[in-house]
């Protein structure tokens, strides 16, 4: 019945922070050329024919224009003008489809490769990458969800592999500092006032679950004072990296995904939403774009940088795209057959073009890519397999990307 | 048939009204279990003192510690039927509603959904006007299952429950584990691994209720006679009009349809022996006896039908919310008195409560047999009921704190256990306000789109289209009914001083009660009492230093600023924060500072936990 949204949590005993049901460390399984994945996720459902899928009949493209990118052959919509230039280094997936058309089912679908079910909460493959990948020395959590929206759940998983939910890149952890009013002497203080209260509790009242009261306070204040907490402080970055960036939220989200997998987090959620535009779609379309378009191009060349980008799969995910046809109020609807991702990093055959669409747009025609392959693929490139197997409380086997098959062919 | 169910009901009924009173129940529990407790050569556990009885009252019949004043005056009462008399009035003050509403709405999953109008504004009222009415449990669970009509109908908040989840197979299992606390989703899809169930049992269940759905939208001949026009118009013209156009349409049509035609379909795959795919199957129970269904089609028409047709509507529904609800159902009354107990005690009566089975008794099958025989006893009455426990030796004695090795029974009394998240919340509130309970509603409050419905009765087609034009955008459209039905409603005060049960999907969701594991209502029963990082940061560093801690305005603050002298002064903080004075050995502490101690004492697991 305990099953946590948001949250990842401390366990009985032991505590090593958050890890305490962790693996001892292993070797990743071999193949496996990605440590880390930074899971951008456009929320609303990108419009696919105003930003990478261009190669479709021209009345499909609305008021979009063509710029052409550094890569011979692929072409960008307008709105991506800095992105244009570092397409040598994504793989543009045209040719994916879903099952599910309205918002809160597809997000669930893509984030969990299930249909949702009032009988079960699937956990997000965050949280299944969470509990695969994390070892006993891992100072942080594996599973980072930055940005407004949905944070990541552990389903039916231990609320321990849910996401550490960022709402604002700029603030941090919540209350992960001391309050203002406290010094360092006065936490100390009560600190020990509180041992006092709960060893005499304990006397008479001592259970495994006050137990795990005290030990989580123990945690968290170790988590306070650990080293690594600052891969969470913008600040500390270098000035050499935050010039990469724009001051814009999702681009500082950009930035602390970046700092986060090289601190080695494995699973790094950045949250932008707003794409669903059912009407004046060239009103409003090109700032969100602006904002990606900055955002990624700064983190590709911030993980390239950093020589991370060999490890680091960065993906572009969407619920859904939008209809090849401009509705009456300069708008498009929802469209789950034959919508656009991206992959980059980690050996992804950058500077290429995945599958494709009818020309006029309705349908995803060559090379299917469903999104349960999709998280299928991602999974496999981190070594984990993914028929990987969990039991929900009631006993019944669950696989990490449902019936999806890793796309080998995706890398080189 | 009818005629002798009436005579029985009657007779049942003519037994309640006879009811002993619940105090003499709670003599009958303490006796059963005194025998019990012989038997094992068990020591009965010593009672609990005043203070420590009214804590764990208020925590568990109005889910929050009292305030200084309130224990100071249950103290004071020197009456000594004072524990039954502060059993009756908290029961039946609003902080019982407060606190009860939010336990139901974990189990009924009241949330708002999104998309398609699954908006359990209504929902939410009606639970809540349940609670106020102490309607009967088993009244509650049939209005619940046999719920059908618009969804935004004023009263007619429990189509919520099919609303909530449309999807006929998922919403019976879940009818079947919220009202009966068994488990059978696996026989949705084949035969249960570990139980009976199989998926042809599934799909006999499943009969009474098929063909109930959920539509938001007009039905197809009205939509075409009135409304396809001026949509089609509207469309072409502006997605803002359009929308508002389409989403006032629903609130005004949206209805829980259908009400069970008496037969199912096996699925497509059906690949057991004992049917063929897409076979006619006549409803049927899971056990006990089958209630009378009076069919229009019989089965062999059926099966010449398409194989989406299942046959006239015939309210086979109710017959299934007949069955489950009756007296007679071996699980109905032991579920619930189970789940009662889990909430009030911690511990498990028959067992897991979404997870019982048929021969369930539990490790005191007498136990279980006399507080089935009490909720029937009081006809499904809850706070009656409730009445019963609060009042038993068994609930005012000594809180166990399970350890490892148990002793033999621990049916005896309460456990040591974790506040459920909204106490925690509503009990650092309690020491911010003088009446921690003003925000609870007393009467049915307007959430915007009820509002809206409520207006549209009189609207024309033409009122529809001329409404979409004035205002435009869906979420404007909210906003501004929101506003209005704001203005029908009493103010609740400033939100901060809200408990958690006044947040409405419209008030956006409380952080603290998130954190303490409040239930994301996506599941049954999915709160948590589980301590993890956040919350413990929250606990240390957030805003119980603003809010209580260093806060003047807080009325414990308030209180404690005249008292000069010092130890009196950390009296009244113990009092307040843990409900008892403090022991001789805590008198050391005196010596550090108030705020201090209060952050220590508001951190501390005794706080948390109920004892």
């Amino acid at each position: 019945m305990n099953r946590r949204e948001f949250i990842y949590s401390v366990g009985m005993s032991g505590m090593s922070i958050p890890f305490l049901n962790a693996a001892p460390s292993a070797a990743l399984a071999p193949g496996s050329k990605a440590k880390s994945v930074i899971n951008i996720f456009l929320s609303g459902g990108l419009s696919q024919y105003d930003s990478f899928n261009v190669e479709v009949d021209k009345d499909v493209l609305g008021k979009s224009a063509i710029l052409k990118s550094n890569v011979d052959g692929i072409r960008v919509s307008n709105y991506f003008p800095t992105l244009a230039k570092q397409m040598d280094k994504l793989l543009v997936i045209n040719s994916m489809t879903t099952n599910q058309g309205a918002h809160p089912a597809g997000i669930y679908k893509m984030l969990t490769s299930y249909n949702p079910r009032s009988s079960v909460t699937h956990p997000e493959l965050g949280a299944w990458i969470n509990k695969a990948l994390t070892r006993e020395q891992d100072s942080l959590p594996n599973f980072v969800s930055i940005g407004k929206g949905r944070a990541g759940t552990a389903g039916f998983l231990s609320g321990q592999w849910a996401a550490l939910p960022v709402r604002k890149p700029n603030a941090g952890i919540d209350f992960a500092n001391r309050h203002k009013a406290v010094s360092a002497e006065t936490l100390d203080q009560r600190l020990d006032i509180l041992a006092s209260l709960n060893k005499d509790f304990d006397k008479d009242h001592g259970t495994k679950d006050t137990q795990s009261y005290q030990d989580s306070y123990k945690g968290s204040l170790k988590f306070m004072n650990s080293k690594d907490i600052d891969a969470f402080e913008l600040k500390k970055e270098s000035e050499k990296i935050v010039k990469l960036y724009d001051g814009q939220e999702f681009s500082r989200s950009c930035l602390l995904a970046g700092r986060l997998v090289e601190r080695g987090v494995r699973y790094v959620k950045v949250n932008l939403g707003g794409w669903d535009y059912h009407d004046a779609l060239y009103d409003k379309f090109p700032q969100n774009a602006s904002r990606l378009d900055k955002g990624l191009a700064s983190l590709l060349e911030h993980l390239s940088q950093k020589g991370l980008l060999d490890s680091t799969l960065v993906v572009v995910s969407t619920e859904f795209g939008r209809k090849p046809l401009v509705n009456p109020n300069k708008g498009r609807d929802h469209h789950p057959d034959g919508f656009t991702c991206l992959m980059a990093g980690a050996g992804v055959k950058a500077g290429e073009i995945y599958g494709s669409t009818s020309k006029d747009g309705k349908k995803a025609e060559n090379n299917i890519l469903d999104v349960t392959d999709f998280n299928a693929t991602i999974a496999w490139r981190l070594g984990i397999d993914p028929n990987l197997e969990e039991k929900s409380p009631t006993g019944r086997p669950f696989k990490l990307a449902n019936r999806g098959k890793a796309r080998k062919t995706l890398f080189s | 048939m009818k005629i002798p169910f009436i005579i029985f009901l009657l007779i049942l009924s003519v037994t309640a009204s006879a009811v002993a009173d619940p105090r003499a129940h709670a003599r009958e529990v303490d006796q059963i279990m005194a025998t019990e407790l012989k038997k094992l050569g068990q020591e009965a556990r010593p009672q609990i003192d005043d203070y420590t009885f009214c804590r764990r009252l208020y925590l568990d019949a109005i889910g929050r510690i009292p305030t200084l004043d309130e224990l100071d005056q249950f103290i004071a009462d020197k009456r000594a039927d004072k524990r039954a008399r502060l059993i009756d009035n908290l029961l039946n003050s609003k902080g019982y509603n407060s606190h009860w509403y939010n336990y139901w709405a974990d189990l009924l999953r009241v949330k708002y959904v999104g998309d398609k109008l699954q908006h359990p504004g209504n929902y939410a009222e009606w639970v809540k006007e349940s609670v106020r009415t102490n309607k009967p449990y088993n009244k509650f669970a049939h209005e619940l299952i046999n719920a059908n009509g618009k969804l935004y109908k004023p009263g007619n908040g429990a189509t919520g429950f099919y609303a909530r989840e449309p999807m006929a197979l998922d919403h019976l299992a879940n009818s079947v584990k919220t009202f009966l606390g068994m488990s059978i989703e696996c026989a949705q899809c084949h035969d249960h691994p570990f139980d009976d169930w199989t998926q042809l049992d599934f799909y006999k269940l499943a009969a009474f209720t098929s063909k109930t759905y959920l539509r938001v939208d007009p039905l197809p001949a009205d939509e075409k006679e009135k409304f396809a026009k001026d949509r089609k118009i509207l469309k072409n013209k502006s997605f803002d009009e359009w929308i508002v156009y389409r989403e006032s349409l629903r609130v005004k049509h949206a209805s829980i349809y259908g009400n069970g035609t008496g037969y199912s379909r096996l699925p497509h795959d059906y690949e057991y022996n004992d049917g063929e795919p897409h076979e006619v199957m006549e409803a049927d129970v899971l056990f006990g006896s089958m209630p009378v269904i009076h069919y229009k089609m019989p089965k062999d028409k059926v099966e010449k039908l398409n194989k989406k047709q299942f046959g006239p509507q015939i309210n086979s529904r109710k017959s299934l919310a007949n069955w489950m609800t009756s007296r007679e159902n071996p699980m109905f009354t032991k579920a619930t008195v189970n789940r009662l107990w889990y909430r009030i005690m911690g511990t498990e009566l028959v067992g897991p409560i979404g997870g019982l089975d048929l021969e369930s008794t539990g490790d005191h099958p007498a136990l279980t047999e006399k507080l089935v025989e009490i909720m029937k006893v009081t006809d499904y009455d809850i706070k009656a009921f409730l009445t019963v426990l609060f009042n038993s030796q068994a609930y005012q004695s000594k809180a166990l704190a399970l350890k490892a090795t148990p002793p033999a029974y621990v049916l005896d009394g309460p456990i040591v256990r974790r506040l459920p998240a909204e106490v925690i919340v509503d009990s650092i509130l309690s020491l911010r306000t003088k009446d921690p309970d003003a925000s609870v509603a007393t009467k049915f409050r307007w959430d915007g789109f009820t509002h809206f419905y409520d207006k549209s009765r009189n609207m024309t087609v033409k009122n529809f289209v001329d409404y979409s034009i004035a205002g435009p955008g869906r979420a404007k459209f909210q906003r501004r009914e929101e506003k209005e039905a704001k203005e029908r409603n009493r103010d609740l005060g400033p939100k901060s001083l809200w408990r958690a049960s006044a947040y409405t999907h419209n008030d956006g969701q409380y952080l603290a009660s998130i954190l303490m594991g409040q239930s994301t209502r996506d599941l049954i029963d999915s709160a948590n009492t589980q301590p993890d990082i956040p919350q413990i940061l929250y606990l240390m560093n957030g805003h119980l230093e603003g809010h209580v801690i260093r806060n003047p305005k807080a009325y414990l603050n308030q209180k404690i600023r005249h008292e000069k002298n010092r130890a009196k002064r950390m009296e009244m903080i113990w009092k307040a924060v843990l409900g008892r004075l403090p022991k001789p050995s805590e008198r050391a502490l005196f010596k550090h500072k108030q705020a201090d101690i209060m952050w220590a004492l508001l951190n501390s697991n005794e706080f948390k936990f109920v004892r």
